[in-house]
């Protein structure tokens, strides 16, 4: 079990719906995983598991050594699992520093009596939360920078995705769990997300997984390509083995689709 | 020019004014004098509808000096020409007498100006029109100091006249003779004048200063900036410390009052301004400090011992010693509260914090609980607290207790909102998931919030009952939560000083109000419609939320939502 993550036959279910079925599952550090599949193939349900929103039905899943299984959304982001929203969901009223800001909680301690007696361990923890909130921002070059005193909700749509991402690299993560960052994007956008990608893997050394229909960004970054359908796993290598398999195509384009590709 | 523009607030202004006769507040007021011997608040209330109805038409149409003049003088009109319509039914002899009870011969006088039916009509009808082509004409001035200028004087004047009970009383501790200014509760001719020219110069004078001001302090070095903000907050210390002794001992005691509600209002801001947890039940911390206090130090609390000893020989006689203690009691009792509503959201936490309010409640007047609460009697004969020469029962010694713990809440609620603590909150507040994702425990956040808001809460409770000095179960009902609730709203949620203004403009203000009588909520109604629609960020409002709420302009509308098209 050498993987940073690792999840072993993970279901759930949602009434009628089987929407993970015992899918295997595992990322490397420094490894870019991407995850696609058509609506509904339980993509963004493997997440919410993951990150602890949702308990699986059955199934193992460990991190860093640590079992995920049971901790709570805030737990699993402490042992270094960060996500992102596929609406984006920034906190609206706060500033783009303050949303930066809130990425720091797990890494930071102060509680009431540091707030009320501001003790120089607190001024010196704000000041480091601040610091690296800055540093997140800064990651996107002039694109938040400029902006730290806007709210979160006055930015671009853009900006909005860029910024959730700084807010999730703010909470020193592993792993980055990045739910279709391309949506709403320009081509010339996704060139940019492209790369961007890549560098937080180069530069920050994360593990990265990310969910994404947009195939040009998905044979982009990934260094392996996962495939679901109705919650299983249909494929797993590299994009064009993954572009190749025939369940890949006939799940997109349906049974007819695919003959009619031959 | 659109005729309609001028026609409907005519309409509008002429229903409000047969509607303020019809239930008697014209002729009530008239009682009040505005300016003695000339002018009563009755009419002045006609001419304030005719006032704003002509801005409102003049306003409309965005129309310049002459025009507006004229809608303003249309509109105005108007509502003379109702007026006078309504006045000639009830002249004529139709009898609404059995349903409006108020429509009397007193008010007919008020409406005739105390003159004969005709020349009261041509009056009416001189004074609608006046009114209503200098409000319209206002609008329309194109110099932007004279107008405000006029605006100022005249909003000024009438104020100083309807604070005459307060301002009376305030300028004669200060030793100022008000026999120029006042007279059988109006302001005089000469006071009038001089009052009018004294707001118009005043104004006059500040506007022209205005961008040399701004200059100045744009210009002004961060040393001399902060000695400037240091030396003007040591000034409204100052101002505050000395207001009981300068005001008196009736709104001392309103001030008290005031000040309590800031305590709460405090102590409920941190849990719906900064967790965004909707309590509605928030009379239950107010009910805890107040009965906490009262058991530990009143003769009747069960404390007291066989001997007639009271728990006092622990040394919790008075109220100092055992605030600390209510306190602790109240934040553990705050978290009690909090725990099992921790997986509920928005309207079902309030509900359910509504349950807990009435739950309370209950408890502090069943008969179960009664040998040490009290019951329907309540807790009675709460000590008065050393030294005796500082009495708690006196309104103008208890204020600086309260002022004293406003600012210790104030400072907490200060200290806690721009810290990790308050980010936490926040980021709850905005979206529980997400901040959840962020690594925040909202279990522990939700459970700190409540505790906290318990505090300071219950401080309230315990001053309020150190202030009366005996509490009742009904001092505990809902209406407390909904008062403190719209304390907060009004003042704009998560802002402190909104806290302040709000607790104010709604527990002060009705004080002051009384002598309008069964109208006082009346008014008070109106005035919570007219901010909550024009001001729904609330009075003070947190610069944050503001922005949020009139955000449309600046910001970029989302391109598309989720799921974009596969590839």
């Amino acid at each position: 079990m050498n993987h940073l993550l690792e999840l072993e036959g993970v279901s759930k279910r949602f009434g009628g719906v089987q929407a993970v079925d015992s899918v295997d599952f595992w990322a490397d550090p420094g490894e870019i995983v991407g995850v696609i599949g058509p609506n509904g193939a339980g993509k963004t349900t493997l997440f919410n598991i993951v990150t602890g929103f949702y308990a699986p039905d059955a199934g193992k899943i460990h991190f860093d050594g640590h079992n995920l299984v049971g901790l709570k959304p805030n737990q699993i982001t402490r042992v270094g699992v960060s996500r992102t929203f596929q609406a984006v969901r920034l906190f609206g009223a706060m500033t783009v520093l303050e949303n930066a800001m809130v990425g720091q909680h797990t890494r930071t301690k102060a509680g009431v009596y540091g707030a009320l007696l501001n003790t120089p361990r607190t001024v010196r923890e704000e000041q480091k939360v601040h610091a690296s909130a800055i540093d997140s921002l800064a990651f996107f070059g002039d694109r938040l920078t400029p902006r730290i005193n806007s709210l979160a909700s006055e930015l671009a749509y853009a900006d909005r995705r860029r910024l959730e991402i700084a807010r999730a690299m703010a909470t020193e993560p592993q792993l980055l769990l990045l739910d279709e960052p391309a949506a709403g994007m320009n081509p010339s956008e996704k060139e940019g997300l492209i790369e961007l990608i890549g560098r937080l893997r180069d530069v920050k050394g994360y593990a990265i997984v990310l969910i994404e229909h947009d195939m040009p960004v998905i044979k982009g970054v990934s260094d392996r390509v996962v495939a679901l359908d109705y919650g299983k796993k249909i494929a797993d290598g590299t994009y064009d083995e993954v572009a190749a398999n025939q369940q890949v195509i006939e799940a997109y384009l349906g049974k007819a689709g695919s003959e009619e590709q031959e | 020019m659109n005729p309609t523009a001028a026609l409907k607030p005519g309409l509008i202004g002429g229903t409000v004014v047969i509607y303020l006769a019809a239930i008697g507040m014209v002729e009530r007021f008239q009682d009040r004098n505005v300016i003695t011997g000339v002018v009563g608040l009755g009419v002045v209330l006609i001419l304030l509808t005719i006032a704003i109805a002509a801005y409102t038409a003049a306003r409309k149409g965005r129309t310049p000096m002459p025009t507006g003049a004229l809608v303003g003088l249309v509109a105005g009109g108007m509502v003379a020409l109702i007026t006078l319509g309504f006045e000639g039914l009830i002249n004529a002899g139709v009898d609404v007498r059995g349903m409006f009870v108020s429509i009397t011969p007193g008010l007919l006088e008020t409406l005739e100006f105390g003159l004969n039916p005709a020349l009261g009509a041509i009056v009416m009808a001189l004074a609608g029109g006046t009114t209503g082509l200098v409000a319209g004409g206002l609008v329309g001035l194109k110099d932007e100091h004279l107008r405000s200028s006029i605006v100022f004087a005249v909003s000024m004047t009438l104020l100083i006249s309807l604070g005459e009970p307060i301002l009376r009383v305030t300028l004669g501790n200060l030793g100022i003779p008000t026999n120029w200014l006042y007279e059988l509760g109006g302001l005089t001719i000469a006071g009038t004048i001089i009052t009018l020219l004294a707001g118009f110069g005043l104004r006059w004078w500040l506007m022209g200063r205005k961008e040399k001001r701004q200059e100045i302090a744009a210009h002004m070095p961060e040393d001399t900036r902060r000695t400037w903000g240091r030396a003007s907050l040591i000034a409204a210390i100052l101002a505050l410390i000395a207001l009981p002794w300068v005001v008196g001992p009736f709104v001392s005691d309103v001030l008290g009052t005031v000040g309590l509600y800031v305590l709460l209002g405090l102590g409920l801001n941190i849990v719906v301004g900064y967790a965004g947890l909707l309590d509605l039940g928030y009379v239950a911390f107010f009910a805890v400090g107040a009965y906490a206090a009262a058991i530990f130090t009143s003769p009747a609390s069960f404390l007291v011992t066989e001997e007639g000893e009271t728990f006092a020989a622990a040394g919790f006689t008075n109220i100092w010693f055992a605030f600390p203690f209510v306190v602790i009691i109240a934040v553990v009792i705050g978290a009690m509260i909090g725990a099992p509503v921790l997986r509920l959201r928005g309207d079902y936490l309030a509900i359910v914090t509504l349950g807990f309010g009435e739950i309370i409640r209950t408890l502090v007047l069943s008969d179960w609980l009664a040998p040490f609460l009290g019951g329907a009697q309540g807790l009675t004969r709460i000590p008065a607290a050393p030294p005796e020469s500082f009495d708690l029962r006196n309104p103008q010694h208890i204020y600086y207790v309260i002022l004293a713990f406003c600012f210790v809440a104030a400072y907490i609620s200060y200290r806690l909102a721009d810290s990790r603590v308050g980010r936490a909150w926040a980021a709850m507040r905005e979206d529980e998931d997400v901040a959840e994702a962020m690594g925040i425990s909202v279990v522990r956040y939700k459970l700190l919030a409540f505790a906290m808001g318990a505090g300071v809460g219950s401080l309230g409770g315990v001053f309020f009952a150190a202030k009366i000095g005996s509490i009742f179960p009904n001092s505990f009902g809902l209406q407390v939560s909904i008062n403190v609730l719209a304390v907060i709203i009004l003042g704009g949620i998560g802002s402190i000083p909104g806290v302040i203004v709000g607790a104010a403009a709604l527990v002060g203000l009705p004080e002051l109000l009384r002598e309008f009588g069964e109208f006082r909520l009346l008014i008070y109604g109106a005035i919570l419609i007219a901010i909550m629609i024009f001001r729904p960020e609330g009075l003070l409002p947190n610069k944050r939320r503001q922005r949020e709420l009139h955000e449309g302009a600046g910001s970029a509308p989302v391109e598309l939502p989720e799921g974009a098209s596969p590839a």
